[in-house]
């Protein structure tokens, strides 16, 4: 299967190589979290709720009382995808992803602020098209953004891959599955720094570099968008009130 | 070397998101910039660390503005508690705060250990908090400065419902926030808010505690305007 098309230079989905899918992103979606994002990139819809700083439940997980414990729980509902899921809900690839959310916020938030107590995290894919954990990552950052958890910048995730000698940005499903190499990058766009850094096939050092680098540019591309999220949501609330 | 006043950053009353950089301290020496809730010194830079509007009182007190659902204890705020625990020696009490917040057994008006009151978990408390540092739990007291009981204590009766600390300050306000004072107008009602998000509303009869509620949650993305023609539309099916 042709993922570009040789011709146009055009992927499977119509779009061009470093473009990536439309963005959609609002706060404030569970009444009942203290934050809340729901994000889409593309057909890949994710809902976050935050709950906390609050006391920590149970003392025995707390292994440094000078920061705040944050938990992190992945999830993909069962009807996310083509085929119904029937995976419970403390499969291997759920608990690594939560993982992984939960390493990436930790290096935003500032949890020396908020010594003993308990910041968690829910992630739900409500529909799956590729870039789930990018999607989730994006959609925990507004949702503590929401909730008014400090932190030290936006992080953001974006994935790239390499497919037909090309280098592709944000990867759908039916390219994620194609077998190539898949990179999927976190990055504190302010502080120019990466929290996470994630390859599941090989790749030449100089290739790698460039499909990285595509990736950074999606952040960077997501961390603007989800500013003004927040910002267009902060100007809502302060306009409603007059 | 003479010392000049800062600054204002150029930001003041923008909006900010975590990780935008509010003020250089490269350009500011020998001054003094005291920093509130949202801001954080990295190196040469104040940075912010949650989205709302950056605020500058004179001459040099930042902070960043926003509304959320938790509440960060501070000292002198007036907070509306819920009693989780008992304890010989304190009550443990919910604040939405980070952690759990301490009401010692003597901090009464004429508080000595023959006359401990008696506090059942789920008791409404009205109370000041007297000690917020991060590194330990919040106190609060039921006593005002003076050591008198003033408005603090336990609250009997009535309703509360959670709110966001924005619309805590909102009602909280000089001059009287719209919606109070509309509703204020046309029906008797008490009302304790506390900076927490928590309001306690108590009226003769189930119908205006219902109005008054209603009125206050909905008045949270309103203007003056449109909080006054709300009351008033709640108030017209009332009668």
């Amino acid at each position: 299967m042709e993922y570009v098309n040789p011709l146009t230079g055009f992927r499977v989905d119509g779009r061009r190589p470093n473009e990536m899918r439309q963005l959609k992103g609002e706060v404030g979606v569970v009444a009942r979290a203290d934050g809340s994002a729901l994000f889409e990139m593309g057909n890949t819809r994710v809902i976050a709720a935050v709950y906390g700083p609050r006391e920590v439940q149970n003392k025995g997980q707390q292994v440094n009382s000078k920061d705040a414990l944050v938990r992190c729980e992945y999830r993909m509902a069962d009807f996310s995808t083509g085929d119904r899921r029937r995976k419970p809900k403390g499969d291997r690839r759920s608990t690594e992803i939560s993982l992984v959310i939960r390493q990436t916020m930790e290096a935003s938030i500032l949890t020396h602020l908020m010594p003993r107590s308990q910041i968690d995290i829910f992630v739900q894919v409500l529909q799956a098209d590729g870039g789930t954990r990018a999607a989730c990552i994006n959609a925990a950052t507004l949702a503590l953004a929401d909730a008014g958890i400090p932190m030290r910048d936006i992080v953001t995730s974006c994935s790239a891959g390499y497919l037909c000698s090309t280098p592709l940005l944000d990867l759908n499903y039916i390219e994620d599955s194609a077998g190539g190499p898949d990179v999927t990058v976190g990055f504190l766009t302010k502080m120019d720094k990466v929290t996470l850094l994630q390859m599941d096939a090989k790749l030449p050092m100089d290739t790698f570099e460039t499909v990285m680098d595509l990736a950074i540019e999606g952040c960077k591309a997501i961390a603007n968008y989800i500013r003004e999220v927040l910002l267009e949501n902060t100007r809502r609330l302060e306009c409603q009130r007059g | 070397m003479e010392s000049r006043k800062p600054p204002p950053s150029a930001l003041v009353d923008n909006h900010v998101v975590p990780g935008d950089v509010v003020l250089d301290l490269t350009e500011m020496t020998n001054q003094t910039i005291k920093l509130g809730a949202g801001l954080r010194q990295d190196c040469d830079t104040i940075q912010a660390t949650s989205a709302g509007r950056l605020r500058l009182s004179k001459p040099n007190k930042y902070w960043v503005e926003s509304s959320q659902k938790r509440y960060i204890p501070s000292v002198e705020d007036t907070v509306l508690g819920v009693v989780v625990d008992t304890k010989p020696d304190n009550f443990l009490v919910d604040i939405k705060g980070p952690n759990l917040a301490f009401l010692p057994v003597l901090a009464f008006e004429g508080g000595t250990r023959r006359n401990i009151p008696k506090f059942e978990i789920g008791t409404l408390i009205y109370a000041r908090v007297v000690k917020a540092n991060s590194i330990m739990n919040p106190e609060l007291s039921c006593m005002d400065a003076t050591g008198k009981a003033a408005e603090f204590g336990q609250l009997k009766d009535g309703y509360m419902f959670d709110t966001s600390t924005g619309l805590s300050r909102m009602l909280l306000s000089s001059p009287t926030c719209p919606v109070l004072e509309a509703l204020g107008k046309k029906l008797s009602f008490e009302i304790a808010v506390g900076l927490n998000g928590r309001v306690w509303v108590n009226a003769p009869s189930p119908s205006n505690v219902i109005v008054v509620s209603n009125a206050i949650i909905k008045s949270e993305s309103l203007s003056g305007i449109g909080q006054r023609s709300m009351v008033e539309s709640l108030l017209e099916r009332l009668s």
